[in-house]
């Protein structure tokens, strides 16, 4: 495969591992942080972030449609400073989001197995789609996709629960909401790996097709994570802050788990690829970080996937850490990159492409001049 | 040319994640499913001390398909300590996730203060489906009752309880439900009363009634409070009702009921909607209004009951404070807002 060109996706690609990025971890342990933060007012606080994360996805796709980070025509200095930024985030981010997925695996999926084995396990994987680049891992989610969708469906045909609506009122805008929203930014702004990833369309691509995935990606990802976070609550009250495993729990409530025990296989299985994808996407923003200031080597993933694993295991080694570590100081850096400096970014690049012309338009990744310039050596995929 | 490499990578690839695999299940100490205990059924009691006394009951099978139930019991300082003992005792790893009901004493929910229940929530020890129940009998006494058709106690409450979940009476509580009503203002919750009754050899267990308490005081509810209970906590689909006017007598089947329960200054009005079907022998004629009217006044009776008993303890079973709380009521501020607030029950129901 030609590595310049495996960071090139598709819009439609990019939209789900948008959906990916801002799912995967609202769905674990922030229900539950929300809750005790802000009561029955967690769903607010879930609708006004998920709000700016899509907004925010949309400032990254106009960044990334004139190209990936590394390619964008920026003065060096600049994309050194973005880079130290963008790998300190995505590591932390890697290593914080990455021990509730570990742990769920750990202690929920198996009888608390160790952090190290879990883990090792998990960026073996990570560290392999990280190497290989940002057009598999799209490729990956796309093959993924459908099993995802699946699961939804089969719990929202088979979901029996009681929703008491009164936990949900008084409809009131309290601080409780800012207070929980400031307090659990980590969770939030995870969109910015998405910034190594270049987009560009198809030949044959239809505008309106597009539009539809979009609609779909917009109301898919505000129904997924707001929808369960009302569920969350209606079904809990403000019980939910000593429940964990939001997704785990609300989709263990369903017609048939009395007669053949809960039927959580689905929700898992979907879950962990999901993990999985968006912590190598993470990794892989990590690399390319690297790449900028050491040039391509082959070992960067390795190095990048070798950190996280030590940060996880011996740096965290439980939740509670985790938590304290991601609640301290470090979500306002976290917050300046994923929030500020996208914004610089994005007004940098448009600043600097109006006045200039806008950039050669990248290749498809499909076109038959990628084949050209890269034949398929035997026995690589 | 290229020289063809000697393997190929997608093998070795292919044999390190094997070679991971197999590692790993050497290394670490997974018991499989013939290793573990499944525990169909817990008890929960304070012990001497200030202890935990907690039951667990199995299923035991043979080759040739016999059937046992057997209960062992063991106390220590915490729920945590009792189970890791517990895997001595029975000689495997106990598992709790497929319990089906937890016997709770009134000790442990008066006194406790949650602990030990919570430390099953948040630990995910066992299902949030398991339900909960009490009774006036030991715990342990109950989990070791015989009963006449051959299966252990703890696992046929599990299994009626599942079954009269939509029914005109007691109401199943399943733990994360014990929570989400714990976490109310009020703080009141209730759950399935249990009673024994032992003839000869064999036991009987009775459920009609449910228990409820704030942590503090507890109240056992009769059938008459159950069941106005029942109409205004849960929605129904089963359950008979009879109806009485000059000299006819006649039974109506529960249809579907649901209720709703709003609070504007210091009224609060609880409205339950029933739909109901005559399945009597009627006579030709029949005065539709007449028959209404009689259920009206029964069902008013049962939930005036409920509300009347629990709140002689201070026990708000409605909820009528966290209602004052959603509709921005200021009532939902006052310690004593069950005194303040008039309760009017409506019954809008319709007969076929």
């Amino acid at each position: 495969m030609n590595n310049k060109l495996n960071d090139i996706i598709y819009p439609e690609q990019f939209l789900l591992l948008a959906f990916i990025s801002i799912m995967t971890f609202k769905v674990v342990m922030l229900a539950q942080y929300l809750v005790s933060e802000a009561g029955n007012e967690a769903y607010i606080a879930m609708t006004v972030m998920i709000s700016i994360e899509i907004m925010m996805c949309a400032l990254v796709y106009g960044i990334i449609s004139y190209g990936s980070l590394p390619r964008l025509d920026l003065p060096k200095g600049i994309k050194y400073v973005l880079a130290l930024l963008l790998f300190v985030t995505s590591m932390a981010k890697c290593a914080l989001l990455g021990s509730e997925g570990v742990s769920y695996v750990s202690t929920s999926i198996y009888d608390n197995v160790r952090w190290s084995y879990v883990c090792l396990a998990l960026m073996l994987v990570c560290c392999y789609l990280a190497y290989k680049g940002g057009k598999v891992i799209a490729r990956t989610a796309q093959i993924f996709f459908w099993l995802m969708a699946l699961s939804f469906a089969f719990h929202v045909v088979f979901a029996k629960t009681d929703l008491q609506f009164v936990n949900l009122l008084p409809l009131d805008f309290s601080t409780d909401i800012a207070v929980a929203c400031d307090k659990y930014l980590v969770w939030f702004g995870d969109y910015s790996c998405l910034l190594f990833l270049s987009v560009s369309k198809s030949p044959n691509a239809k505008g309106k097709r597009l539009a539809v995935w979009t609609v779909l990606a917009i109301v898919g990802t505000f129904v997924c994570a707001v929808g369960l976070m009302v569920i969350f609550v209606c079904v809990f009250g403000d019980s939910g802050a000593i429940v964990g495993n939001a997704f785990l729990n609300v989709s263990s409530l369903n017609k048939i788990a009395f007669m053949i025990g809960s039927m959580d296989l689905p929700t898992v299985c979907s879950w962990v690829i999901m993990c999985t994808i968006r912590l190598s996407l993470l990794l892989y923003a990590c690399k390319e970080c690297l790449k900028i200031f050491f040039g391509e080597k082959w070992w960067l993933s390795a190095v990048c996937a070798l950190t996280a694993y030590l940060l996880i295991v011996y740096g965290i080694g439980n939740l509670k850490t985790g938590y304290s570590i991601a609640t301290g100081a470090l979500r306002y850096f976290v917050y300046f990159t994923d929030f500020i400096a996208v914004i610089a970014l994005y007004i940098l690049v448009h600043v600097k492409y109006k006045k200039t012309n806008k950039p050669k338009a990248l290749p498809s990744p499909e076109t038959p001049a990628l084949k050209q310039i890269s034949p398929p050596s035997q026995g690589e995929e | 040319m290229k020289k063809k490499p000697f393997v190929n990578k997608k093998w070795i690839v292919i044999l390190v994640i094997i070679a991971l695999l197999v590692t790993f299940d050497l290394l670490d100490d997974q018991k499989s499913i013939s290793t573990r205990a499944i525990v169909l059924a817990m008890s929960l009691d304070k012990g001497q001390n200030e202890r935990y006394n907690l039951g667990i009951q199995l299923l035991k099978t043979d080759k040739n398909n016999k059937q046992e139930y057997l209960n062992f019991y063991q106390e220590g300082d915490s729920v945590s300590d009792i189970l890791e003992t517990m895997n001595y005792n029975v000689g495997a790893t106990v598992s709790l996730a497929h319990t089906m009901v937890i016997v709770i004493s009134q000790d442990i929910l008066l006194e406790d203060k949650d602990e030990a229940l919570r430390y099953l929530l948040e630990n995910q020890v066992v299902t949030y489906n398991t339900m909960l129940v009490t009774s006036g009998d030991k715990p342990d006494e109950l989990m070791s009752a015989k009963l006449s058709n051959g299966i252990g106690s703890g696992y046929y409450l599990g299994q009626v309880l599942r079954t009269v979940a939509a029914d005109f009476g007691v109401v199943p509580v399943s733990i994360k439900d014990y929570f989400m009503l714990r976490y109310r203002i009020g703080g009141c919750i209730y759950i399935p009363y249990v009673t024994l009754e032992k003839q000869g050899e064999n036991s009987y267990l009775g459920l009609t009634k449910m228990y409820a308490t704030d942590g503090q005081k507890g109240l056992i509810l009769d059938e008459d409070a159950t069941k106005g209970l029942s109409l205004v906590a849960t929605s129904l689909s089963n359950g008979s009702l009879t109806y009485r006017y000059a000299d006819i007598t006649g039974e109506a089947d529960i249809v579907q009921s649901f209720s709703n329960i709003s609070v504007k200054n210091d009224s609060a009005k609880i409205t339950v909607y029933v739909s109901l079907r005559d399945t009597s022998n009627v006579p030709d004629s029949i005065d539709e209004t007449k028959c209404l009217e009689d259920i009206d006044a029964t069902l008013k009776g049962y939930i005036n009951k409920c509300y009347e008993d629990c709140k002689a303890q201070n026990l708000d079973i409605f909820y009528l404070g966290q209602y004052c709380y959603a509709f921005k009521n200021p009532l939902a501020n006052e310690a004593e807002y069950l005194d303040k607030l008039t309760v009017d029950i409506v019954i809008d129901g319709n007969l076929k």
